[in-house]
């Protein structure tokens, strides 16, 4: 699938534009509105990222002009502001969802697949750790075929560990993944969610699954 | 009085009132003294008169005086007939002081007082040639006029006129009883119509009042007022407000420009960070020891991205235009939501975490993220600020139409002279507060649960002793 980023600061631009690249996508990043625009109409796009603020039109309105013109290709919206009331403006305006920077990764990625007319091919229904399973559509785990009740927090953190298995994932990022939104709990609070999931899953003499990677977060691995 | 009208009709009335009274009296004392002038006036023309007839007399008769049956001098009948025409009181002596005639409305006066009045008029120090007696006892007062007859013969003395002040007085008098009717009316009249005039005059102003209300709630700040034509009062004050206006647009403008820059300004480079941190972050194979600083320096820019944002928020919110997404939610639902984080926060801390509901739902109108954001904030407070052993207390309820949701600890509580600061901007405790090895937020946290409670209608209120613990109550109304 083809994307058309148009953003004017270099760095966030190539920032996106690699990591789409990376994700199996194609990319081109231009730098300002009118080129944008001139872009975004030729039909070659499948999906426009667009930043609100650039250089000879703003965001909004390429945005509104692409729409007045009848062009119906799906919009991802870069947004420093937090407010509500201007992301419910870009939403009017015919854009599909919105980002606010800074954004981690994984969202901006999860939110191009939604709107993308692509059904998710990162994500497989049932992630498998050796005998560790988690139907991500029922949200059914299970470990050596034993189901293991788990609360909403458990589970995310367990989602995401396992989505990125074999790799180490930082405290950070699990926060921001099992909280949706901007949350500063000032304290190790996914600590204790591990301790917990850790006593459901982790027995002995089964293999220990979830590892702590001192001072960075935890890694899900066989 | 409340209003400017009010106070307008009162002293514009009182005024009235005043010049009314002062009038009323200097008409009544000029009319009094032209009566008085009048009576002195007829008195002397009587006198006159009168010894005007006497000498008259005495030329076509020569003689005035008989001696009556009991040998006393009188008047002769034919004269004194003459003289009966005089009105008021008319007084003649002899030459020795004795009674020769006295006019009818004299003779109807007791003989103790015609005496008064022949001692008066045959006065041996010299009488008087005018002036004012009250003739006793319990007679009238008079005014009188004494008047010599010199050509009327020498039995004659002098002759007394006098008239009652009372028939003076009765002109003036009728005056007043006139004015104090006609006063009040006039004055119930003046309050009428001044408090009319009043209001005609002031109903611009009210306008303006009620124009400038609508254009002053922050989003309609490119409206203006009219301005009248004539450069008067009010077209100045329309004027002025106008001017008003436009520099308050100007400056919220730019403070709406400057919250959008930076926004941008502060964010695009988080952005940037962000960016290749997490980029390293998620590499495979980067070394745990590069790990923990990137995690650490992830942490911050969060921090700074949550500071940035809760600045902007606060500055919005001054301005007034952050907007609330209102929908019927069942409170509940958020507190219930909430509650998994506040167990964990609590279990972390050694802290005993208990949450309780009304069996029925609370649905109030509320932007849901707003109000997950001020529970999650109060809760992250009270785990922070209560020590191993304590416990925490969410409660949801209603009353009276309104409703309670409030967060309790057992922790260090809040020195009585913190408690007006504590939703300050930028305010911190005494750091002895916060348990040792923890870092505390920019400060921004309460004040933003206060905007948040406030937006909504509501309110948030603290009680807290030291040592004991604090509670937060938010109280919202159920239909805002």
């Amino acid at each position: 699938m083809k994307i058309l980023v148009v953003e004017d600061d270099k760095t966030v631009g190539q920032y996106v534009k690699r990591g789409l690249d990376e994700a199996g996508y194609r990319a081109d990043l231009v730098g300002d509105g009118d080129e944008g625009l001139r872009l975004a109409s030729d039909g070659h796009y499948e999906l426009l990222v667009l930043d609100l603020r650039l250089p000879k039109i703003s965001g909004i309105d390429v945005l509104r002009t692409l729409r007045d013109r009848g062009h119906g290709i799906p919009v991802l919206v870069l947004t420093a502001q937090d407010a509500v009331d201007f992301k419910v403006q870009a939403l009017r305006m015919g854009a599909d969802d919105y980002v606010t920077k800074p954004f981690a990764f994984e969202e901006l990625l999860a939110r191009v697949e939604a709107i993308g007319r692509r059904p998710k091919a990162i994500a497989p229904p049932v992630l498998r750790v050796a005998d560790l399973t988690l139907d991500t559509g029922s949200r059914e785990v299970r470990r050596g075929g034993k189901p293991i009740e788990l609360t909403p927090k458990e589970y995310a953190v367990l989602e995401y560990l396992m989505r990125h298995q074999g790799r180490v994932m930082s405290r950070t990022l699990i926060t921001e993944y099992a909280w949706d939104y901007h949350f500063d709990p000032g304290t190790n609070i996914v600590d204790v969610v591990i301790t917990r999931l850790r006593k459901k899953i982790d027995h002995a003499p089964e293999p220990r699954l979830i590892h702590t990677v001192r001072g960075v977060g935890y890694v899900v691995k066989a | 009085m409340e209003t400017i009208r009010g106070r307008l009709t009162a002293w514009y009335s009182t005024a009235l009132a005043l010049t009314l009274a002062a009038f009323s009296v200097a008409l009544y004392l000029a009319r009094r003294s032209a009566s008085f002038q009048d009576l002195d006036q007829r008195i002397r023309s009587e006198a006159a008169l009168s010894a005007g007839i006497l000498a008259e007399s005495y030329r076509a008769r020569g003689v005035l005086v008989r001696p009556d049956t009991a040998g006393r001098p009188q008047l002769i009948q034919d004269v004194a007939a003459l003289l009966e025409v005089v009105p008021d009181f008319l007084i003649i002596t002899a030459h020795d002081g004795s009674l020769l005639f006295a006019s009818s409305d004299a003779r109807a006066l007791t003989f103790q007082q015609v005496e008064q009045l022949r001692e008066a008029v045959h006065a041996p120090r010299g009488a008087r040639p005018s002036g004012t007696l009250r003739i006793e006892p319990a007679g009238p007062t008079i005014h009188f006029a004494l008047h010599a007859v010199p050509d009327a013969g020498p039995q004659l003395g002098a002759i007394l006129a006098g008239a009652n002040v009372q028939t003076a007085e009765l002109g003036p008098q009728q005056l007043l009883s006139v004015l104090l009717l006609v006063l009040p009316v006039g004055l119930v009249a003046a309050l009428v119509v001044g408090s009319w005039i009043a209001r005609r005059a002031l109903e611009p102003i009210g306008q303006i009042i009620t124009e400038v209300h609508e254009i002053s709630d922050g989003r309609s700040l490119h409206r203006r007022l009219a301005e009248p034509m004539v450069k008067d009062e009010l077209g100045r004050l329309a004027e002025t407000l106008n001017q008003m206006m436009t520099r308050l647009e100007r400056s919220f403008g730019a403070l709406r420009r400057f919250t959008a820059d930076a926004s941008h300004e502060l964010k695009t480079p988080l952005t940037v960070l962000r960016a290749g941190v997490e980029r390293a972050i998620t590499t495979r194979g980067v070394p745990q020891d590069a790990l923990a600083p990137l995690e650490e320096t992830l942490q911050e820019i969060n921090r700074m991205t949550e500071l940035v944002d809760a600045l902007l928020t606060l500055a919005r919110a001054d301005e007034g235009t952050v907007p609330l997404h209102k929908e019927p939610v069942d409170l509940r639902a958020i507190v219930a939501e909430a509650q998994e984080t506040g167990e964990l926060l609590a279990e972390e801390a050694g802290v005993h975490m208990e949450v309780a509901t009304p069996p029925d739902a609370v649905v109030v109108p509320v932007d849901r993220s707003r109000i997950r954001q001020l529970l999650l904030n109060l809760l992250t407070n009270a785990v922070k600020y209560t020590p191993r052993g304590g416990s925490v207390r969410v409660q949801l309820g209603q009353s009276d139409g309104r409703v309670k949701l409030s967060v309790a600890d057992t922790g260090v509580g809040i020195a009585p002279g913190d408690l007006p600061h504590i939703f300050d901007r930028f305010w911190r405790a005494d750091s002895a507060r916060t348990r040792t090895g923890e870092r505390s937020g920019a400060g921004l946290g309460l004040a933003i649960c206060k905007w948040i409670a406030e937006a909504h209608g509501g309110q948030i209120d603290v009680a807290s002793r030291p040592g004991r613990g604090t509670t937060f109550t938010v109280t919202l109304p159920r239909g805002s």
